[in-house]
């Protein structure tokens, strides 16, 4: 009976929690689908209305926003799962001098927030006539991601038993070989895991995109939205329609990978 | 195949000595066992001769090469590990064939290696499953098998049976056994289990606290023991050790401060008393009915429990005071300070 009870409560709660995280997505997506100029907000849609989406991908350049967008975090994604998880082999599993010190270096990648370094990186990729540039947005995201990458990846190939890397050894295995065969097969949750992570926060940056980018054909969508926004102030369906496209990929990766996603976020709980 | 001779090899990690001034030569094609409590070194001699530790002091040297400086990769040693350390993603076959591969060796030659040796283990259904969808005893054979198609100079084993239960145990320690026999390539298996020891090795080395007690063939170390740690460690139940003085025995050679070493099958019941040392009397503490014979504990004093064995069943039960006798050829006497062997008693083998 208690069981029951206390099976009913957590299911109560957990569909609380999810109406509070939903509504607020369900009205944006709501009010995308009505008429233009309708009475915005929760109110009864008054119809099936695609054309906002239409109009907002017209009037919004949303079409070269997001090629920018993609650009950005197809190249930071890739380069900085490529580098933390050698950069994370590196330390979880190799001996090497000064391994702690230069890992809390790293982890200090993770504690400064970017408001707090954004003014002198402006001036110093001015200095390398990088501002206005794609660079400008990859390579300062590179080295933030990196930081929590290999943090990430660190804590996985502490995880892995050392057997396993001694038996490659003994079997003749180099230290490339046994990461790209042996090791890095069993990670593929935490790889997914961090690979979506980093996606998303790449994908939704915006200080950064603000501050280096004053060239609209390198706008990201954050920053074209934002654009967007200030044009329309008043035509909430149509600013609906440019939220929804905007945030659409990110939604569309986490479906794809949120198997993994919760396999690699349990396996960081339990073994750290 | 090649020799092994480990020459003062010493190894810290930190304030602790693992392994103190370790001398073993180990011949070509022998089976050796290195038995001890955990802690005592065992396996950080195995891992040296693999090469996953760096040896402290010393050298090691598998045929006429020293190692010390050498890769494991180089070694030309298989290790088999007490948790197998089979890889996960990887097939049977995979397994198998993942070091051959390392080492360029022809597709044909890899073909035939991995035939061979799942033919040997009895895993030619199997080498299309991966490791996560077989049985314990099988992962085992799977682990074997990579270190067999290998080929190596030396095979290195850690505990490879720990993980399955009592019966498999049994069973793979005699097929280890005979498919080293036939293979005849030199083998070092590291064991905390005597029997284990007892039952598979050419040779045996006791070790303890880092040092080697004692190595010899299985008989030497259950005959004669050098010292009271192998006394001990060797035999199961233990060889009872008990100090000479306060014992109504006539032990020509023996001074006040020995320990004499009695094995349970010298120890027997008194009956008419003949061929046996004695009488002594005691109080039987436990009884071990093993079916064919019958181990009584008797405490005949402080400090001297003598383990006293009797074939068949014994209707003796705990609380009751039994006489018995020792067998002269069998007592062992050592020194009760240093713990070194003194021999068997004057005038005995």
């Amino acid at each position: 009976m208690i069981a029951r009870r206390e099976q009913q409560l957590t299911y109560l709660l957990l569909g609380v929690f999810s109406l509070i995280a939903l509504v607020p997505v369900a009205g944006i997506v709501v009010t995308a689908l009505q008429a233009r100029g309708s009475a915005a907000g929760f109110g009864v849609p008054d119809g099936f209305n695609l054309e906002n989406f239409a109009t907002a991908w017209e009037e919004g350049n949303f079409a070269d926003y997001l090629r920018s967008s993609v650009i950005v975090t197809v190249s930071v994604v890739a380069l900085s799962t490529l580098l933390s998880i050698l950069a994370g082999y590196a330390f979880g599993m190799m001996r090497f001098r000064g391994a702690t010190v230069l890992f809390y270096l790293m982890l200090l990648g993770l504690m400064v927030p970017l408001e707090a370094t954004i003014v002198p990186l402006y001036y110093d990729l001015r200095d390398l006539s990088l501002t206005d540039t794609y660079w400008a947005l990859i390579l300062p995201q590179v080295g933030a991601s990196v930081a929590f990458g290999t943090f990430w990846m660190r804590a996985f190939f502490r995880s892995v038993p050392r057997s396993l890397v001694e038996a490659a050894r003994l079997d003749g295995s180099s230290s490339w070989t046994t990461l790209w065969r042996v090791v890095l097969p069993l990670g593929r949750p935490a790889v997914l895991t961090m690979v979506a992570l980093i996606f998303m926060w790449t994908w939704n940056e915006f200080l950064l995109a603000l501050v280096m980018v004053s060239d609209e054909g390198l706008r990201t969508a954050p920053l074209g939205l934002a654009f967007f926004q200030g044009r329309n102030t008043t035509d909430y369906a149509l600013l609906a329609a440019g939220s929804v496209i905007v945030a659409t990929p990110v939604v569309v990766l986490y479906v794809f990978l949120q198997r993994h996603f919760i396999r690699g976020m349990l396996a960081g709980a339990v073994k750290g | 195949m090649a020799a092994v001779t480990f020459r003062n090899v010493e190894k810290r990690f930190g304030s602790v000595e693992a392994v103190r001034d370790f001398s073993l030569e180990i011949a070509d094609g022998s089976f050796m066992v290195l038995v001890g409590p955990s802690g005592s070194g065992k396996t950080t001699a195995l891992r040296m001769l693999a090469g996953l530790e760096a040896v402290g002091a010393g050298t090691i040297a598998i045929g006429e090469r020293v190692v010390n400086d050498v890769s494991p990769r180089e070694r030309d040693v298989a290790m088999v590990f007490q948790d197998y350390a089979l890889y996960p993603q990887m097939s049977v076959r995979d397994n198998f064939a993942f070091g051959l591969r390392r080492r360029k060796l022809a597709r044909d030659v890899i073909e035939r290696r991995v035939r061979r040796a799942a033919d040997a283990l009895e895993l030619g259904e199997l080498l299309d499953r991966r490791p996560r969808e077989l049985s314990g005893g099988q992962q085992q054979r799977v682990a074997l098998g990579r270190a067999l198609v290998r080929e190596p100079q030396v095979f290195l084993m850690d505990e490879p049976l720990s993980n399955l239960d009592a019966k498999l145990r049994v069973q793979t320690r005699g097929e280890i056994r005979r498919l080293q026999q036939e293979i005849e390539t030199t083998t070092v298996y590291v064991t905390h289990d005597q029997v284990e020891a007892m039952t598979m090795g050419d040779r045996i080395a006791v070790m303890n606290a880092g040092r080697l007690e004692q190595v010899g063939t299985p008989e030497e170390l259950y005959e004669r023991p050098a010292n009271l740690f192998v006394a001990a460690f060797i035999g199961s139940p233990a060889m009872s050790l008990v100090p000479v003085a306060g014992l109504p025995l006539e032990l020509p050679g023996a001074d006040a401060g020995a320990v004499l070493g009695v094995r349970p099958e010298h120890a027997r019941l008194w009956e008419d008393g003949e061929g046996l040392l004695g009488p002594l009397e005691g109080e039987v503490a436990y009884v071990e009915a093993l079916g064919r014979e019958t181990f009584l504990g008797v405490d005949s004093g402080p400090r001297t429990r003598f383990v006293v064995s009797v074939a068949g069943r014994s209707p003796i039960r705990p609380g009751e005071r039994v006489r018995f006798g020792l067998v002269a050829d069998g007592l062992r006497l050592f020194a009760a300070a240093s713990g070194r062997a003194l021999g068997p008693l004057a005038g005995r083998r």
